[in-house]
């Protein structure tokens, strides 16, 4: 799930393909050291989601089926909103602020002078990102099963699911970190975003309970297309295509864009 | 051959040139220093050189490359230490440079890089822990990891204490020889002096001279200065009648003489020939100091922010104490 830039390095397109593959291993290896010293933002991202997604879990009640929710239980509605909850405050508030952070500090303008692409410093984030909020993930599903609740039925499509609205929102926090300088104006923005993400992916307003025109425009959300995916999904369907290709095209739509608009200084 | 050729350079902010038409080349090899008080646009200069900057007018090139392209070859020729350039805090030394080292073709081998660079004890620290001096080493170790044909050093010293100043100086002198041509940003005069085959002053945006470190001192007509305590009392205006003396001043014991480059041999001969010694003689002569001073303080004050804050001192005779006079 890697941004699609051929050349992260300079030799890449003298066939040194293992140069750039050295160069994205040191990246990543020094971003996630940097990471584990630096762990406040991201850990304070999951703790929430992770807590919540496993105290629903313990009670029984919350796990049966309701008509308030077209035959789901508030364990199935809220579980993906859930872990869409932590992938969301991941990319939209901890990536920005590692990043707009760097720029402020002159760390990119550094980079910047080095044969070095933004694409390998964005791609080595977003892997480090995406494996933390995999990790949340898998806690999210795993506990709550352990404890009674149901596993996703569809484990492929759940898992496809997850990857592309990972993808996306991911990619929107990308945008975000590449072009603000000011740490706090990015933070500002990306609460801005978060509250809107959650909205149509249904914290307030479950999706079943929108009204029609809503959930329309829910569907061609990152976050609204990701919940139903995960739903579907978990209740034993295949996502719906509609649901796939808007992640699909939020993530290249918005990876690209923060490659190509991404500013060192 | 010119490694840097610049041809004609402007740079303009907010309709206010800042670099007005600069031109000069560096040879293959050289160490070449800018030179020029705070605001006159070297910083603005070597960005564009480096590729950081987009200039407004005039050419480039760089080992034959266009900086405005930033294509990883020219990263590749190119190594660059900014000022103001940090790394994260909680980076190690080791980190940084095996990371950085990671970027390029042919990368130096960074621990004997920090060991030149007297950064081998230091290399489990973190970058936020640095001394000045260190964070500075690391910052010249960073622009000469990936074996650059030219390295471009931004005020590298500024800001440094005078030992650890002398360090980097050491460790750039060590690089003369290697092949790698330095294009070095300055406002000490000391170093330049110390460094540079050749240097340019900047001043308002344009270039004012051009010339080796000596001959630009040695073209500053400026006053010899010499001061010593004589061991008895002396007439100081028979001193003023010397041909060779301009001005004569006394300060407590010690007198303070100034005239032609030859006012020092013909006052200790004047004095001997009275009998009298003179103790604890200084002798000045002018340097890039002087130079820098009456070629950027000609016309207004406007840009006489700071020459070098503390005093080079390079009196040839005996001491190191007294610093050349205020030739303005």
């Amino acid at each position: 799930m890697s941004v699609t830039t051929p050349d992260l390095v300079a030799g890449a397109s003298l066939g040194n393909r293992s140069r750039t593959a050295d160069a994205m291993r040191a990246m990543l290896k020094s971003e996630a050291r940097l990471l584990a010293r630096n762990p406040g933002v991201v850990v304070w991202s999951v703790v929430l989601p992770v807590a919540a997604a496993i105290v629903l879990a313990c009670i029984p009640a919350i796990r049966r089926p309701s008509e308030d929710y077209g035959g789901l239980s508030f364990f199935h509605v809220y579980q993906p909103i859930l872990i869409l909850f932590a992938v969301t405050l991941l990319a939209v508030q901890a990536l920005p602020d590692v990043l707009t952070r760097y720029r402020e500090m002159g760390v990119l303008k550094r980079l910047r002078t080095t044969p070095a692409s933004p694409a390998l410093l964005l791609s080595a984030q977003l892997a480090l990102t995406l494996l933390v909020s995999i990790g949340c993930t898998v806690l999210m599903t795993v506990v709550p099963a352990l404890v009674g609740a149901s596993w996703p039925r569809n484990v492929a499509g759940f898992a496809l699911a997850y990857l592309l609205a990972a993808w996306a929102l991911l990619g929107l926090g990308l945008l975000i970190a590449s072009l603000f300088r000011n740490a706090r104006v990015a933070a500002g923005l990306g609460t801005l975003l978060f509250f809107v993400l959650e909205f149509f992916a249904g914290l307030w307003l479950q999706r079943p309970n929108m009204p029609a025109w809503l959930r329309h425009i829910s569907d061609f959300t990152p976050s609204g297309a990701g919940t139903q995916a995960l739903t579907d999904s978990a209740v034993g369907h295949w996502p719906q295509l509609l649901h796939l290709v808007v992640l699909a095209a939020w993530g290249a739509a918005m990876s690209t864009a923060s490659v190509r608009l991404f500013s060192w200084e | 051959m010119a490694v840097i050729d610049v041809r004609g350079l402007r740079k303009v902010y907010g309709g206010r040139p800042v670099v007005d038409g600069v031109s000069f080349s560096v040879e293959d090899g050289e160490i070449f220093g800018i030179l020029g008080p705070n605001g006159a646009g070297k910083t603005t200069t070597v960005e564009s050189i480096a590729g950081l900057r987009r200039p407004d007018g005039g050419s480039i090139s760089v080992a034959g490359l266009d900086p405005t392209k930033e294509d990883p070859a020219f990263r590749e020729a190119v190594g660059v230490q900014l000022q103001e350039a940090r790394l994260p805090e909680k980076q190690t030394v080791a980190e940084a440079l095996e990371l950085y080292s990671s970027f390029y073709a042919q990368p130096r081998d960074w621990r004997e890089l920090a060991e030149r660079l007297g950064l081998i004890e230091q290399r489990n620290t973190y970058f936020g822990r640095l001394s000045g001096g260190q964070k500075q080493r690391l910052s010249v170790a960073l622009a000469l990891i990936g074996n650059p044909r030219v390295a471009i050093l931004d005020e590298l010293t500024t800001g440094l204490d005078p030992a650890a100043r002398r360090e980097v100086w050491g460790l750039l002198e060590d690089l003369r020889g290697t092949g790698v041509t330095l294009l070095l940003v300055s406002h000490f005069m000391e170093e330049a002096e110390r460094l540079c085959d050749r240097v340019i002053v900047i001043d308002h945006g344009r270039v004012i001279a051009a010339d080796t470190p000596e001959s630009l001192a040695a073209g500053v007509v400026a006053d010899q200065r010499m001061s010593f305590v004589p061991s008895a009392a002396v007439d100081l205006s028979r001193l003023k009648d010397l041909p060779d003396v301009r001005t004569v001043a006394s300060s407590g014991d010690r007198v303070v003489v100034t005239g032609t480059e030859n006012v020092a041999a013909a006052v200790v001969i004047a004095l001997h020939e009275r009998g009298i010694q003179a103790f604890h003689l200084r002798v000045d002569q002018p340097n890039l100091d002087d130079a820098f001073i009456a070629l950027t303080h000609h016309d207004d004050h406007a840009a006489s922010t700071d020459p070098p804050a503390d005093p080079p001192a390079d009196p040839v005779a005996v001491g190191s104490g007294m610093r050349t006079g205020a030739l303005r």
